[in-house]
């Protein structure tokens, strides 16, 4: 099991060392291969974090512009899903500064349609159905939970990050992602049961 | 009352942090003694465990539009920065070569004022004016065309007033 573990470490601490080496030459072929494998996960935590999908594509562009731009600064001691959702928080919070001097709460919209949710296909079956309208439950929950609250969960539950990761994404104290986390996650349930307060 | 409220509280404080990192070996066992033995928690393990499905299971995806158009971006831009980045290394090779060829010919040029200094029998701060002169002379010629240019330009737009 340890022995395992040791692998997946040094084969991972590996991977960081050849894409900081990449980075720092400006690889185009490095760089279309991380945008491929990170496609969804990053426009997924930019989705949630902006809560539109328009600007979390545009967003989605420029974080790997300032990937390619500042690719130097990559430090292969931590994973490379770490600092790129790093690099993608700042700009979504350089954004909203634009707009407004806000935190992330400003990131929280005003009875926008978000999450468009697409489709999962025909159900065929109960439990289809039934997970979408879970789905279109949580999704609608998350809709209304603080825009760090929503990251929060987003990086633990969708992107399996460990806390002190999720604390170094969000630039904040281990404890403060935690009870986000918490936090986050209990004001969800009543949306699941379908009663949000 | 308030002790079976901060265990209550603790106990779900773990359940929702659970994972392989979160919980030390004495939370996980104290935490799986509780749960057994508490209705409400294991209720509220479920729902945790309900509502943490339900938000993996949403699904978002990138178009393939998007990442095709982000790649071209990318490559557009890494192409743009290499450009730039020769011909920072073509300026700073061309500095550094004026650089050197000034200070070799500066050299040889004072020796060589020297020189006829000494052969006309001038007074050495002649010879030196001279030099300076001659140093100085491309960045005045320069100068005094661009200040001509200049003028000259003033002239044609002097009498629009915008």
């Amino acid at each position: 099991m340890n022995a395992t573990a040791c692998y997946f470490e040094n084969s991972m601490a590996q991977e960081s060392t050849e894409i900081a080496r990449g980075l720092r030459r400006r690889d185009p072929d490095l760089l279309d291969r991380l945008i491929e494998q990170y496609q969804h996960r990053l426009l997924r935590y930019l989705m949630y974090l902006t809560g539109r999908r328009e600007l979390a594509e545009d967003l989605f562009q420029e974080t790997w512009i300032r990937v390619l731009e500042r690719g130097h600064q990559f430090n292969d001691k931590y994973s490379f899903s770490t600092w790129l959702f790093a690099v993608a928080r700042n700009l979504a919070i350089d954004h909203m500064r634009r707009k407004q001097p806000a935190s992330l709460d400003g990131l929280l919209n005003d009875g926008e349609a978000a999450f468009d949710v697409p489709a999962t296909g025909q159900p065929t079956a109960f439990d289809m159905t039934l997970q979408r309208e879970q789905n279109e439950q949580i999704s609608a929950g998350m809709e209304h939970l603080p825009a760090e609250y929503r990251e929060a969960l987003v990086l633990r539950f969708q992107e399996g990050m460990s806390l002190d990761e999720i604390a170094t994404v969000a630039n904040v104290p281990l404890g403060t992602v935690k009870s986000r986390i918490y936090r986050g996650l209990s004001a969800l349930e009543p949306w699941l049961k379908g009663s949000p307060l | 009352m308030s002790r079976s409220n901060d265990a209550h509280d603790r106990a779900r404080q773990l359940i929702v942090l659970a994972g392989p990192e979160a919980l030390s070996q004495a939370d996980q066992t104290w935490l799986t003694t509780h749960v057994e033995t508490c209705a409400s928690c294991r209720a509220f393990t479920e729902n945790a465990r309900e509502t943490i499905h339900a938000l993996r299971g949403i699904p978002i995806a990138a178009e393939r539009s998007l990442v095709s158009t982000t790649k071209m971006t990318v490559r557009r831009r890494a192409l743009e920065l290499q450009r730039q980045r020769e011909r920072l290394w073509m300026v700073s090779i061309s500095c550094i070569a004026v650089t050197l060829f000034a200070a070799l010919t500066t050299a040889a040029m004072w020796r060589g004022f020297g020189w006829l200094g000494e052969r006309t029998q001038l007074a050495s701060s002649v010879w030196q004016v001279a030099f300076l002169v001659f140093c100085l002379m491309p960045a005045l010629v320069v100068g005094m065309f661009l200040l001509a240019r200049e003028t000259q330009l003033s002239d044609h737009t002097g009498g629009y007033s915008g």
